[in-house]
């Protein structure tokens, strides 16, 4: 809660999970919709994630604010790259612009918790998971947000990714069918609301793959 | 949104009570809020409680301590009553809730004690925090009291009658609890003669309204379906 | 509570050094362990006949749900039960303690227990902690002088009402009894009242959840609803289900007998000093 006087912090955490998983030709990306601070609902249909470029989507969690700050800012920097390159920015260099957007304040960070996911451009799907300061990685799936301790283990146990330092490096996109994963993700979320208090109301799942963008949504428990 | 809904904040009785004389007996008043932080716990409590037959007391400051201090000193007035054979006196009971109060110093409640006896008659004890314990005409306690010494030393007059003296803590009541922000609800009286106790009850949208005060309303909608007033002309 | 400006030595009683030292140590950053915490809505109240008890089941621990179906109405006597928020051992341990001493005193007098003896003995028992014992309770029940119903708040203060609520969902509660509240309800509509009460605490509050328990009690008899409403059910499970088939895996299996590697001295001399 963002309190006054004495103890008063800049931040707040709105709670929310994210989850992010890639294919080898579709990327995943999905959020539940409740905004919520301390105790109370904020809203029950606020949308987590940000369609940043034709290929690249970010789902984020933490403190709206902030989120909210770190999406203009990109969606800007999107736009001088479009009006100097005449393209779309690709998700490995979206992903690289966000670390140094978040580590540009590494100070007084962005409270903000990033998967963003996509298709490179082999058209293969890629997922890109954050600490608010702009460390980062690819890897085959991902999980930010309040649920995410709840989330993370059962994806390790579901989709174990190659080590990264194996050598050569191995492709981390899980070995799933489209909508196996999308199956995964929502049983992912429906098990996260059971547990996670700031986990719940809707589920939005972005589907990226070469046909384009598709959006599904499913409900969660409301309490 | 901070609601300060801290379930481990004391509950407390940000409060208004007074104890009034009259020719023959005295009156108390109190509101009727009792709050956790911002949360109106309960907005319609009983704040005077009985001791004896013909001795009461207003409570203010901790609910928990003051309900404490008055059972004390109930149940040791009743053993009191029954070792003596007649009424415990309004002193005896004062300086019992003043004995507990000096003795417990972590005690955060301030106390009115009033009553009537056949030796001395109606009479009004003030026992503010640390147990100090003063005898007056007129006693006023709570946060709410701050807003009324003023209006006291100009309205109270020696030798009221009854409904004099009712109308007196009625109209003060409703005062603080207009512009005292931790006392509302409604108005509570006990009125303690000769004759017995009568108590009394004022609901919260009978009180006069003083300045810039808005009339009552049952729903929000009754606000908002009044015709809104017409534009300015030039 | 502001504590006063001069150290007074304690004359008996309880001792709260050790939670002094708590709080110290806390302040220094050392945080004690975090308890399971039943962040709750609760309700009651009086209707033509009795009285309504109402919760929710969740129990949280933090953000996370630690029991999804947990039960928040106590048994304090066959005509009183009592609804606990807090921390859920404070509120357990309260209510079972007090319910065993009011067994014993109807042993004592052969006669049903009282709302207000129940009442009484809570209030004492978390005055004499001072709030550190975090119980906020509300009691019903019905006796020889009628139905009663009352709040106990963890520093020991107690009120009496028509209707009340607690926990943290109580405002979303006190907001439905608020405006819809009347005398003389019949058992129907207090059931529904109370039913709406704890759904806009489980849907509007984050630390209260899942299911509706409601206990009516009525003179000379009592009716414990356990789950009387379920209005969240999980809501996706997959079709195909899941295995998690990974697990320890066996490197070797090989027994070494543990003879060959001992020798064992069959009747040695005897130990001498």
């Amino acid at each position: 809660m963002a309190k006054q006087h004495a103890n008063w912090s800049p931040y707040d955490n709105n709670g929310g999970s994210c989850v992010a998983i890639a294919g080898a030709d579709y990327c995943v990306i999905a959020a539940d919709t409740r905004m919520s601070s301390g105790y109370n609902i904020l809203t029950r249909d606020y949308s987590k994630t940000c369609k940043l470029a034709d290929k690249a989507v970010l789902a984020s969690s933490g403190f709206q604010a902030d989120v909210k700050a770190l999406q203009k800012q990109l969606a800007a920097r999107h736009l001088i790259y479009q009006h100097q390159h005449n393209k779309q920015m690709s998700c490995p260099a979206m992903a690289q612009l966000l670390s140094n957007t978040l580590y540009y304040k590494r100070f007084f960070p962005y409270y903000a918790f990033n998967v963003l996911g996509g298709l490179d451009n082999e058209g293969k799907g890629c997922v890109f998971t954050y600490d608010a300061v702009g460390s980062y990685e690819r890897v085959g799936y991902s999980s930010q947000g309040s649920g995410s301790t709840l989330i993370i283990p059962f994806l390790d146990n579901q989709l174990k990714s190659p080590s990264p330092l194996l050598l050569p490096a191995q492709d981390a996109v899980t070995p799933l069918s489209e909508s196996e994963a999308v199956d995964l993700v929502k049983t992912c979320f429906a098990s996260a609301t059971e547990r996670d208090i700031y986990t719940g109301d809707r589920l939005e799942i972005v589907i990226l793959n070469a046909d384009g963008i598709r959006r599904e949504f499913m409900e969660l428990r409301k309490d | 949104m901070d609601l300060n809904m801290d379930l481990n904040a004391p509950h407390s009785m940000g409060t208004t009570i007074i104890g009034v004389t009259y020719n023959g007996g005295v009156v108390l008043g109190a509101d009727s809020r009792t709050s956790t932080g911002m949360y109106v716990a309960n907005r319609a409590s009983d704040k005077i409680t009985q001791l004896t037959d013909n001795v009461y007391v207003c409570r203010s400051g901790s609910a928990a301590d003051s309900q404490v201090v008055s059972d004390y000193v109930r149940y040791f007035l009743h053993q009191h009553t029954i070792q003596l054979g007649q009424p415990a006196t309004v002193k005896v009971a004062a300086n019992l809730v003043r004995l507990l109060s000096y003795n417990n110093k972590n005690l955060q409640t301030g106390l009115i004690v009033g009553g009537w006896d056949k030796y001395e008659g109606g009479k009004i004890y003030g026992i503010p925090l640390g147990g100090t314990i003063i005898e007056q005409p007129f006693t006023i306690g709570g946060s709410g009291s701050s807003y009324l010494y003023g209006f006291f030393d100009q309205a109270w007059k020696e030798g009221m009658t009854k409904e004099e003296a009712e109308q007196l803590v009625v109209k003060a009541v409703s005062l603080a609890i207009a512009r005292d922000g931790a006392s509302g609800g409604v108005v509570r009286t006990v009125i303690i003669n000769s004759e017995g106790v009568t108590r009394n009850f004022y609901p919260g949208d009978t009180l006069p309204l003083w300045h810039e005060e808005l009339e009552p309303q049952n729903s929000l909608l009754d606000i908002l379906n009044t015709p809104s007033p017409e534009p300015m002309t030039m | 509570m502001s504590s006063p400006a001069f150290e007074i030595p304690p004359k008996g009683g309880f001792s709260f050094d050790l939670c002094r030292r708590n709080e110290m140590i806390a302040k220094k950053g050392v945080n004690p362990p975090s308890f399971r915490k039943t962040g709750t809505t609760i309700v009651g109240l009086i209707f033509q006949d009795g009285v309504i008890l109402g919760a929710d089941t969740r129990a949280t621990e933090g953000p996370i749900v630690c029991d999804k179906n947990c039960e928040k109405i106590h048994y304090m006597a066959p005509n009183i039960y009592c609804c606990g928020a807090g921390t859920a051992a404070d509120t357990e341990a309260v209510t079972d303690m007090v319910s065993s001493q009011l067994q014993l005193h109807r042993y004592h007098t052969g006669r049903e227990s009282r709302v207000v003896t129940a009442l009484t003995l809570l209030k004492r028992h978390l005055f004499n902690y001072q709030g550190y014992v975090q119980a906020a309770l509300v009691l019903g029940g019905v006796d020889c002088t009628g139905p009663h119903l009352h709040t106990i708040y963890p520093h020991g203060s107690t009120d009496t009402l028509p209707f009340a609520t607690m926990g943290s969902g109580s405002l979303a509660a006190m907001a439905v009894f608020e405006s819809k509240y009347r005398e003389g309800l019949t058992r129907d509509e207090g059931v529904q009242l109370v039913s709406e009460a704890i759904c806009s605490g489980v849907f509007n509050d984050l630390g209260s959840g899942s299911n509706v328990d409601v206990c009516v009690i009525t003179k000379g008899h009592k009716e414990y609803l356990r789950n009387h409403l379920l209005p969240n059910p999980r809501t996706y499970v997959s079709s195909k289900g899941f295995s998690f088939p990974k697990k320890t895996e066996v490197l070797l299996t090989k027994i070494t007998p543990l003879k060959e590697k001992v020798v064992v001295i069959e009747g040695g001399d005897a130990m001498e000093e």
